[in-house]
C-alpha cells in the first residue's frame, strides 16, 4: 500500500554559515544529516518515510554556489545553487552549451525548475535524471568540498547505482564545470515521457557530436541514456562505431542498434523493458540524425 | 400588448452567456472551500488506519499505544458501529468489522490535536490479519471457484430495482431480453464479436476529499465537507447511525471538482463516527492525494463482450452484450452504473433484437462509485469501436453506418419505449462536416500517420424514479432576489444558470439575483444530489416553479391594490407594469412591506416567498427479466465527437490535433458555459483515453500519485476543440433544457480509438492508448519494425 | 525539533512568524497567516495548486520550507490585485470562462502573472509550457490559455 504521510516528519533545519561548517556538521552527523538544495527530491522521500534524517543542512548560497561563470578560455562553471530556470535563460549557456539548456528545459515544470538545480539533479543520481547525460557528455567535473577541503570529481566515475554516488559524509558539491566544447559541437536531448510535458523520462537520449579530424570518420559522437540502467549509461561502443566508419544512414542505424543492445532496462510502473529498448533504438537514431545534420560539413 | 417595447429593452438572460457569478471570488482566492474554514484551536485532526491487504479477516486490533500518545483524544474502530451504509445497496460498514475487503479499507480512526500526532498514533495501532485469497478480476469473480467477498449479500437492504445474487459475488444482474437474438444471427450479413477491457480510473478532483464533523452539545450532528450531495449524505448517515435526518446538518461550501467522487457518502462517514466520540469538538479528515486515488471512489473497471450484426444494407439487427463490471469491495453505488449501462447497452442506436447481461461483481479492488458518465464512457469505449468495425466489415463508411442506425425521434429503444425528439442526427451531420470527414490531410512529418475517428453517445440521468428538487425565492427591500437551492456548483455553473432561470421566470435583471450559498441543509431546500447532469433540468424546473410562485404572489398583490386583473400585469426589469393602465411600481419595498389598502384601511401582502419543487412523475420500472418498460428514464442527452490524430511511428505517441463535439442540450441556458463543459469533458475524455489507469497488482494501486498517474496538462490538449450546440427542446425541461455535464466525456475514448485505427490500422483491447501500447501494437501487427 | 522566528514579506507586508523546521511555506501561508487562497492539492510538487511567487519566481509552496523564506518576498493570490484593481490575468480569466471549480485558479494566476512578467508577449506554445505544472481537471485549459493571451494585450 502506498500511503505517505500527509506532512513532513520532524527534523531540525540547520543553515551553516560556511562550507567548512557545513562539511564538518555533515561529517559529524553521519546518517543523521543530509545536505539540502531545492529539496524537491528530499521532501518526497521524507513523506514516504524512506529518508528519516534528523537534520536537513541547507547548503544553498554558500561561497560562490550561486553564480554562472563563463570564461572563453576555460569553459563554464555553474554554481550548485543555480536553479534550472536560470540555466535555461542564461545567454552564456545558450550561446556555448545550448544542449544543456535544452536538457534542463525538459525537467518537470517551471515551478519545480525554480527550485531544481543541475548539481542537485546529479547528486540525486536518479537513473531518470534529465541533465546528467548531457553533463557527462560535455565532460562535466564536480567541484566538491569535504572535510579535507576541495577536490574535483569527474562525472565518469561519479554514479554507483540508483541514488548512490561516490560522495562521502561531509561532501558538498559547490559547482559543476565544463571545459570549452570542441568547435562545431552540436547536441540533442530527446526525452520520452508518457504525456507531452512535465513527466519523468521513460527513456532519455543525450547525444553530442563534433568534427574531429584525427578520427577515420572525421567526427566523434557520444551518447548517454537515461532510465535504462541503474546509472546514466554512456554507450562506449557507439562512440567507436562512429569514429571508425563513415557517417551515413547505415552507420547511424548501426549505432542506434548498438545503443539498444547496450542497455538493459527494467519493467516498471512507467514502461516495459521491451518498449524502452525499442525507444532507445528509435530515438537514438532520431537524435543522431539531427546532430549529424547540424555538424556535417 | 401595449408595453411590448418595455419588454424588449433587456434580452431574457436565457440563452445569454452571462458571466459566472462565482468567477471573481474564485479568481481572487476569496472563495471558501471546506479546508479553508477556520475552526479555531478546538479543531481536532483525524487520520485513518487502513488495511494493507486486499482481503483479510481482522483477528485483533490493539489501540492501547495509540490511545496513550499525548495529544490523542480518541481512537475509534468498527466495534462501536455495526450499521450498514449505502445508497442503492447497504453493503458496507463505516469502519471495518471482521473483514477488510480492499487495500485502504478503514480499520481504525484517530482524532488528535494535530495531523502529525494523529499520524503517529495511526502507526502505533497494531492490527493482526488472517490473509485471505482475494478476487482480482470480475470475470473470475463470477465463477464458482471465486471466494465470496460478501457472504451475507442476502441480508443487505437493497433498492427495488437492483438484483443481487446471494451466494455469489454478483451484486447486481441487469438483463435486457428484447426480440430474439439467437435466431437473428443467421440473418446478419456481417457480424463482429469483440472483447474490450476498460481499466479503473479515478476522478482526480484537484481538491482532495475533506470532511469536518462535530457532535453538538444537544446531540445533533454538523458535517462540513466538499460535497456534491449534502442531502443524500444527511440521509445515508442518518439511516446508518440511527439519527433522525433533521438532526444532521450538512454544510457544503465551494467544491474543487467532483466528477462524481463527492457524491453519495465515502470518507465523510469516517469523520462523523470519530466526531461522535469527542462531543463538542470539530474533527477534520483531509485526505492525502495518495488516499484520494484509491480510498474514496474510483470508476468501475469493465470487461465487455460485444457481438453485433447488421443486414446487407448496414441496418443493425442484433446485439449481444455481456458486461463484467469490476465493482470493487463495496458496490453500494456501483450497482446502479451496472443497471444504467444495461439499459443503455444498445448505444444510441435502434436495434430490434438485444440480449444484455450486465453484472456488477464484487472484487477486492478499490470501491467504485459514480464517475462522469456513470458507466457510459466505459460502455461506449468498446461499443463505438465495434460499430466502426462492423461498418468497415460491411464496407460502409462509419459516418454513413451511424446515419443509418442512429436514434431518431420515435425510434424504438432497447428498453422498448420510444425516443423523444432528439437532435442526434443533426449532431452527427455537424460533426462530420466540422471534422471534414471525407478529407484526408497529409501527416505533418514522414514518420507520422494521420487519422480521423468519430463516435456517438447517449445517456439518461441515472437516478431513482422519484429523485426530487426544490427551491425557494425571496426578495429583499431593495428588490433584489435570493434563490435557495440544494444543488451544488462543482464548477459546471449550476449557481449561475440558477440565477438566470430565476431572473427570467420572475422578470428581474440577472444581476439582481443571488443564490443562497453555501448549501446548508438547515436552510437550503431539498435536492436529491448534484449528479446525473440533472440540475439544470430538475432543479431548474423547481426554481422556475418557485420564481413563478413568487411572481404570482406579487402580481396578485398589485392586482388587488390597483383593482386590476392580474392577467394584465407583468414584471419587467424588476418593475410591475400594467399593460392595461400602463401604471408601474418597482418591486422594492412592496416585496417586504406589502401595499397599503385604499383609504388607509390597513395593509395587503407581506414578505414574498416563492416556493417550488419538481419531481418526475412518469418514470416506470423495468421488467426484471427483460429490461423492458414504458419509461425507464426521464430523457436522454445525445451527442457526437470526432477527432483528428497523428500517430508517431517511432514512438507510438498519439497526438490529438483537433477535436469536434456536438451535443443536443435542448436549450443552452448559458451557451458559453455549455461549451466550456464540452471542452472540459473532451479533455478529461482525452486524458482517460491516452494516459489514465489505476495500475492494480495484487489489489494494490501501484501509481496513486501524480508522478505515475498522468492526467492531461496544458501541453497535451489540441489547439482547437470546436464545440457545437444543437437544440431540440426537452418537453419538460426549463425552456427545453437538458443536461450536458457528463455527456461531454463519454465518446472520447472510442473517437480516439477509431482515429488511431484510421491512422495506423490497429486496435487495442482497451484504453489507455499509451505510446507504449500503441507502438507495441503496431510492432506486433507489422506496421512498424 | 527546532523552531525558527522568521521575517519575511507577504503580499507587500512585513511579517514575523514562528515556524517549526518541518513546516512548509504552504502550511505557514494557510495555517499561520490564514491566507487560504493558496491550495493544497498533492503535497508533492506536482499539481501546482499551491503555486506562489517567491522573490518574483513561481514555486510550489508545498515543496519549500517556511524557514527557507527568511528575508523572502512572497506573493500569494491575495496579493495579485493592486489597490483593489484586479490584475489583468484575473480580469481575463473571469471574462474568458477559464474558471470552473476554481481550485486550480489561484495557482494558475500566479504562474500566469510570472509568465507575463518575464515574457510580456508569449506565444501560445510558451503559455502552454508555462502551465504544465498547474493541473486543471475542469476546463481543458483552452480558455485559460486564451485568457493569458488576452491579458498580455491589456
Amino acid at each position: 500500500m502506498i500511503n505517505p504521510h500527509p506532512g513532513l516528519p520532524e527534523f531540525d533545519y540547520f543553515k551553516p554559515a560556511s562550507l567548512v561548517e557545513a562539511s564538518q556538521f555533515l561529517a559529524s552527523h553521519v546518517n543523521q544529516a543530509r545536505p539540502m538544495m531545492g529539496g524537491t527530491d528530499i521532501f518526497v522521500r521524507m513523506r514516504d518515510g524512506v529518508w528519516t534524517d534528523k537534520y536537513l543542512v541547507d547548503v544553498k548560497n554558500l561561497d560562490g554556489m550561486n553564480e554562472i561563470l563563463f570564461d572563453p578560455s576555460n569553459g563554464l562553471k555553474i554554481g550548485a545553487s543555480v536553479n534550472m530556470n536560470r540555466v535555461i535563460a542564461s545567454s552564456e549557456v545558450n550561446r556555448n552549451y545550448p544542449v544543456l539548456a535544452e536538457a534542463a528545459s525538459k525537467v518537470a515544470s517551471y515551478q519545480l525548475r525554480t527550485r531544481a538545480t543541475i548539481v542537485g539533479n546529479i547528486c540525486n543520481a536518479s537513473p531518470a535524471g534529465d541533465t546528467t547525460g548531457i553533463c557527462m557528455l560535455l565532460g562535466g567535473v564536480l567541484n566538491v568540498h569535504g572535510v579535507d577541503g576541495f577536490r574535483q570529481v569527474s562525472l565518469d566515475n561519479f554514479f554507483l547505482g540508483p541514488g548512490k554516488t561516490v560522495l562521502q559524509a561531509g561532501d558538498i558539491v559547490t559547482s559543476i564545470q565544463f571545459p570549452l566544447p570542441p568547435p562545431g559541437l552540436a547536441g540533442r536531448y530527446i526525452k520520452l515521457g508518457r504525456n507531452n510535458s512535465s513527466d519523468l523520462a521513460i527513456v532519455g537520449i543525450s547525444v553530442v557530436g563534433f568534427p574531429e579530424k584525427s578520427t577515420q570518420s572525421g567526427y566523434r559522437f557520444k551518447l548517454a541514456l537515461a532510465s535504462v540502467a541503474p546509472v546514466p549509461l554512456v554507450v562506449g561502443n557507439l562512440e567507436s562505431i562512429l569514429t571508425q566508419k563513415s557517417i551515413n544512414d547505415e552507420t547511424l542505424t548501426e549505432a542506434a542498434q548498438a545503443a539498444m543492445d547496450a542497455c538493459n532496462p527494467i519493467d516498471d510502473v512507467r514502461a516495459s523493458a521491451r518498449y524502452r529498448k525499442l525507444m532507445v533504438r528509435n530515438l537514438s537514431l532520431r537524435a543522431l540524425k539531427e546532430v549529424w545534420e547540424a555538424i556535417k560539413q | 400588448m401595449a408595453t411590448g417595447t418595455i419588454k424588449a429593452k433587456i434580452p431574457s438572460p436565457i440563452g445569454e452567456s452571462k458571466p459566472r457569478i462565482d468567477a471573481q471570488i474564485k479568481a481572487t482566492g476569496a472563495a471558501t472551500y471546506a479546508d479553508d474554514i477556520q475552526f479555531g484551536v478546538g479543531l481536532l485532526h483525524a487520520r485513518i488506519k487502513r488495511s494493507p491487504h486486499p482481503y483479510a479477516r481482522i483477528k485483533s486490533i490493539d489501540v492501547t499505544k495509540a490511545k496513550s500518545l499525548p495529544g490523542v483524544k480518541v481512537v475509534v474502530t468498527g466495534e462501536d458501529f455495526p450499521g450498514y451504509i449505502g445508497l442503492y445497496l447497504r453493503d458496507r460498514h463505516i469502519f471495518c468489522r471482521d473483514y477488510v475487503r480492499y487495500v485502504g479499507d478503514p480499520v481504525a480512526g484517530v482524532a488528535a490535536v494535530s495531523e502529525e500526532v494523529a499520524e503517529k498514533a495511526v502507526e502505533l495501532i497494531d492490527v493482526e490479519y488472517e490473509i485471505l485469497e482475494p478476487v482480482l478480476d470480475p470475470e473470475f469473480g463470477t465463477s464458482s471457484n471465486a471466494p465470496l467477498i460478501h457472504p451475507n449479500l442476502a441480508d443487505y437492504e437493497v433498492a427495488s430495482f437492483i438484483f443481487p445474487k446471494p451466494g455469489t459475488n454478483i451484486s447486481n444482474h441487469f438483463k435486457i431480453r428484447k426480440g430474439d437474438v439467437e435466431s437473428t444471427w443467421g440473418k446478419c450479413a456481417a457480424i463482429v464479436e469483440r472483447r474490450y477491457r476498460v481499466p479503473h480510473i479515478q476522478h482526480v478532483p484537484i481538491e482532495p476529499h475533506v470532511a469536518i464533523a462535530k457532535l453538538e452539545d444537544d446531540g445533533k450532528l454538523t458535517l462540513w465537507g466538499s460535497s456534491q450531495s449534502p442531502f443524500a449524505q444527511r440521509n445515508l448517515i442518518a439511516q446508518c447511525l440511527g439519527f433522525s435526518q433533521s438532526d444532521i446538518r450538512v454544510i457544503a461550501p465551494y467544491v474543487g471538482g467532483g466528477f462524481g467522487s463527492k457524491a453519495g457518502v465515502s470518507m465523510e462517514s469516517l469523520a462523523v463516527v470519530i466526531a461522535l466520540k469527542v462531543k463538542g469538538r470539530p474533527v477534520k479528515l483531509l485526505l492525502t492525494r495518495e488516499e484520494e486515488f484509491y480510498t474514496t471512489f474510483v470508476r468501475q473497471g469493465l470487461v465487455a463482450y460485444f457481438k453485433m450484426g447488421c443486414d446487407q444494407n448496414g441496418k443493425l439487427l442484433a446485439m449481444e452484450n455481456t458486461f463484467y463490471w469490476d465493482g470493487g469491495a463495496y458496490t453500494e453505488y456501483g450497482v446502479n452504473m451496472t443497471r444504467a449501462a444495461g439499459y443503455s447497452s444498445s448505444g444510441p442506436y435502434e436495434v430490434p433484437n438485444v440480449k444484455t447481461d450486465s453484472y456488477c461483481v464484487y472484487t477486492n479492488h478499490p470501491v467504485t462509485g459514480p464517475m462522469r458518465g456513470f458507466g457510459m464512457p466505459e460502455l461506449h469505449a468498446g461499443l463505438e469501436q465495434c460499430i466502426d468495425e462492423l461498418a468497415r466489415e460491411k464496407g460502409i463508411d462509419p459516418v454513413e453506418f451511424r446515419r443509418i442506425n442512429c436514434l431518431k425521434t420515435g425510434s424504438i429503444l432497447v428498453t422498448g419505449n420510444q425516443m423523444h425528439p432528439t437532435g442526434l442526427p443533426q449532431c452527427l451531420e455537424k460533426v462530420a462536416e466540422a471534422i471534414a470527414w471525407e478529407k484526408k490531410a497529409p501527416p505533418s512529418a514522414p514518420n507520422r500517420r494521420r487519422g480521423k475517428g468519430i463516435a456517438m453517445m447517449w445517456k439518461a440521468p441515472a437516478m431513482p424514479p422519484n429523485a426530487g428538487s426544490s427551491a425557494w425565492v425571496e426578495l429583499t427591500e431593495d428588490g433584489r432576489v435570493n434563490v435557495g437551492v440544494g444543488g451544488q456548483d462543482l464548477g459546471q455553473g449550476a449557481f449561475t444558470v440558477s440565477a438566470q432561470m430565476a431572473a427570467a421566470a420572475l422578470g428581474v435583471p440577472f444581476e439582481w439575483v443571488r443564490v443562497a450559498t453555501p448549501v446548508d441543509t438547515r436552510y437550503s431546500p431539498y435536492e436529491w444530489q448534484t449528479v446525473a447532469s440533472r440540475l439544470t433540468w430538475s432543479m431548474g424546473n423547481a426554481i422556475v416553479n418557485a420564481a413563478s410562485d413568487a411572481r404570482r404572489q406579487i402580481l396578485d398583490l398589485v392586482a388587488e391594490a390597483w383593482e386590476e386583473n392580474a392577467e394584465n400585469l407583468d414584471i419587467i426589469n424588476g418593475v410591475v407594469v400594467s399593460y392595461l393602465s400602463e401604471r408601474e411600481i418597482p418591486l422594492k419595498n412592496m416585496v417586504i412591506y406589502g401595499l397599503p389598502k385604499p383609504n388607509d384601511q390597513g395593509w395587503m401582502g407581506g414578505p414574498i416567498v416563492g416556493r417550488g419543487n419538481f419531481m418526475p412523475k412518469y418514470v416506470t420500472g423495468l421488467d426484471s427479466e427483460t429490461g423492458q418498460g414504458a419509461r425507464a428514464v426521464v430523457h436522454y442527452t445525445t451527442g457526437v465527437q470526432a477527432v483528428e490524430v497523428e500517430v508517431d511511428l517511432d514512438t507510438g505517441k498519439v497526438y490529438v490535433i483537433r477535436g469536434v463535439a456536438a451535443f443536443d442540450v435542448g436549450k443552452a441556458i448559458n451557451p458559453e458555459m455549455v461549451k466550456a463543459q464540452m471542452e472540459g469533458g473532451f479533455v478529461q475524455g482525452l486524458s482517460s483515453a491516452l494516459f489514465e489507469s489505476l495500475q492494480l497488482k495484487g489489489g494494490v494501486v501501484q501509481n496513486p500519485s501524480f508522478v505515475d498517474y498522468r492526467i492531461a496538462t496544458s501541453a497535451d490538449v489540441p489547439s482547437e476543440i470546436q464545440t457545437i450546440i444543437v437544440e431540440v427542446p426537452q418537453d419538460d425541461g426549463p425552456w427545453g433544457a437538458r443536461g450536458i455535464g457528463e455527456h461531454a466525456m463519454v465518446p472520447t475514448i472510442p473517437a480516439i480509438a477509431n482515429a488511431i485505427y484510421d491512422a495506423v490500422g490497429i486496435r487495442l483491447e482497451g484504453p489507455p492508448f499509451t505510446s507504449e501500447k500503441v507502438f507495441l501494437g503496431m510492432l506486433d501487427a507489422g506496421v512498424v519494425k | 525539533m527546532a523552531f525558527h522566528k522568521i521575517n519575511l514579506k507577504i503580499n507587500g507586508v512585513l511579517e514575523q512568524v514562528d515556524v517549526a523546521s518541518n513546516m512548509t511555506l504552504l502550511g505557514m501561508i494557510r495555517e499561520k497567516l490564514a491566507l487560504t487562497g493558496t491550495k493544497n492539492g498533492c503535497s508533492a510538487g506536482e499539481c501546482g495548486a499551491c503555486t506562489v511567487l517567491m522573490n518574483g519566481e513561481p514555486v510550489n509552496s508545498c515543496m519549500v520550507l517556511a524557514v527557507e523564506c527568511e528575508g523572502a518576498d512572497i506573493v500569494t493570490i491575495e496579493g495579485l490585485a493592486h489597490d483593489g484593481q484586479l490584475d489583468p490575468v484575473q480580469r481575463a480569466i473571469i471574462d474568458s470562462g477559464g474558471v470552473q471549480c476554481g481550485f486550480c485558479t489561484p495557482g494558475i494566476l500566479i504562474s500566469a502573472r510570472a509568465l507575463l512578467d518575464r515574457t510580456p508577449q508569449p506565444s501560445d506554445l510558451e503559455i502552454s509550457e508555462a502551465l504544465v505544472g498547474n493541473l486543471c481537471r475542469c476546463t481543458g485549459y483552452l480558455r485559460i490559455v486564451d485568457s493569458i493571451r488576452e491579458a498580455s494585450r491589456m
